[in-house]
């Protein structure tokens, strides 16, 4: 298969598989049914097949994937690439995107750009350590 | 409807009042220094400046109001002026209200979708527990606020920084989310976003973001340490930062290193009570003294 399919579990460890992630390039990527997709997943972990089914319709909605009927079955592929949602979460994460409110929909653990160079910290950091008694 | 003279003064009170509470007061407060050592207080003291501002500035124009209802032999000019003031007042409410729906509606679409992304891409990391690794270059760290938080590390930040060093930025979002710092944050750029642009003012916004990370950075450093916490600022301060936070006034990672080598926060309990006396009396005083007595003159007045 040109293409992989996997899905991550959520890290809270909860039992029920969130979303699932995919890459795969969306030009002359082959359509899969829910059949296929779990076969290719159950390989590298257990799934259930209502579970995969659930998350492609989801992914479906959500416009990650693309669903085509084929008689009485559905037919998924990528609708995007993943470096095209890469580049758009990156967008957001580095606070680049063009809003009129330029409100950040983050919070970031540094939101400043610091004039302070490296010097400066450093000095900070070692009176820091100095006081901590290490 | 003898032995009621509309009382002039408290509308122009009020009026004089909001004033002060909403351009030298914060311009004053975000210049002070000492807020810094009592974020906890110091943020309480901005939100009851806000709404103490507000209160005033709706009072002036609904006093102002009653002044034309119970103006015995009304006169046209006075009548206009009363009219003007009162649809100033509705005006800023409006606008108010309506900066805060658009503000909060694109915030939520963009939160979500963001989570959207993050699950999709984001990958497991036992060296990160709880948050949701991205493989990408700059060194970063987020939390992506609201009711379905996202914790995110970005794996080159995983690269950079020690076991715990992460623990302590970890801890330092974890604070933000638990305490939604994102709903206190929304409500004063809704506030600035109100102003027409010509008079409006970054200071009470960037005095709270600034506020808010030093609480972040007060909790991470009790649950992480203040070392480990100091340590991954020094690291991360190189991130590329988004464009709308250069020149802001927020807090510089510098500025937030030195301060951990400040003693802790809970060291400040006199100015701390003083912080939240001074709120308090903010909101409370201006209605005891001028709201209340127009209120209950109106009322008397009233059949």
């Amino acid at each position: 298969m040109e293409y992989l399919w996997s899905a991550t579990h959520m890290n809270d460890g909860s039992v029920h598989t969130d979303d699932a992630s995919i890459s795969g390039a969306r030009n002359g990527v082959p359509a899969a049914t829910v059949r296929q997709v779990h076969d290719a997943l159950s390989g590298s972990r257990e799934i259930a097949y209502t579970t995969v089914m659930t998350v492609l319709d989801r992914l479906a909605k959500k416009g990650a994937v693309e669903q085509l009927r084929d008689g009485r079955a559905y037919l998924y592929r990528p609708a995007v690439t993943r470096d095209e949602l890469t580049a758009e979460l990156m967008h957001e994460a580095l606070g680049t995107v063009d809003g009129a409110d330029r409100a950040s929909a983050l919070v970031r653990f540094i939101d400043t750009a610091s004039p302070d160079d490296a010097a400066a910290l450093r000095t900070a950091l070692s009176e820091l350590e100095e006081r901590s008694g290490s | 409807m003898n032995g009621f003279v509309p009382n002039v003064a408290t509308p122009v009170v009020l009026a004089g009042l909001a004033l002060v509470l909403a351009g030298p007061a914060p311009a004053w407060l975000a210049r002070a220094h000492w807020p810094r050592r009592v974020p906890r207080a110091a943020l309480v003291l901005w939100q009851a400046l806000a709404l103490a501002a507000l209160l005033a500035a709706l009072g002036a124009g609904l006093s102002v109001a009653t002044l034309a209802v119970l103006e015995e032999r009304p006169n046209a000019g006075v009548l206009v002026l009363y009219g003007a003031a009162l649809a100033v007042t509705l005006t800023v409410l409006a606008r108010l209200l309506w900066s805060a729906h658009t503000l909060g509606y694109s915030l939520r679409a963009r939160r979500r979708r963001h989570r959207e992304l993050i699950d999709i891409l984001g990958r497991i990391d036992g060296r990160a527990p709880g948050a949701h690794v991205l493989d990408a270059s700059p060194a970063f760290a987020y939390c992506v606020p609201g009711v379905h938080t996202r914790l995110v590390v970005s794996s080159s930040a995983l690269e950079t920084l020690t076991d715990d060093e992460i623990r302590a930025v970890l801890e330092h979002e974890r604070a933000h989310a638990r305490a939604r710092h994102d709903l206190v944050l929304e409500g004063f750029a809704a506030l600035r976003n109100a102003f027409p642009r010509l008079v409006r003012s970054r200071a009470a916004f960037d005095s709270v973001a600034a506020l808010v990370e030093l609480l972040a950075d007060d909790a991470a450093r009790r649950r992480a340490g203040a070392l480990p916490l100091g340590r991954a600022l020094t690291r991360l301060a190189g991130t590329p930062v988004p464009a709308e936070a250069l020149g802001a006034g927020g807090v510089s990672a510098l500025a937030r290193i030195q301060r951990l080598a400040e003693p802790p926060a809970p060291s400040y309990r006199v100015l701390a009570t003083a912080t939240y006396v001074a709120a308090t009396a903010l909101v409370v005083v201006p209605t005891l003294t001028v709201a209340a007595p127009w209120l209950s003159q109106l009322s008397a007045y009233l059949p």
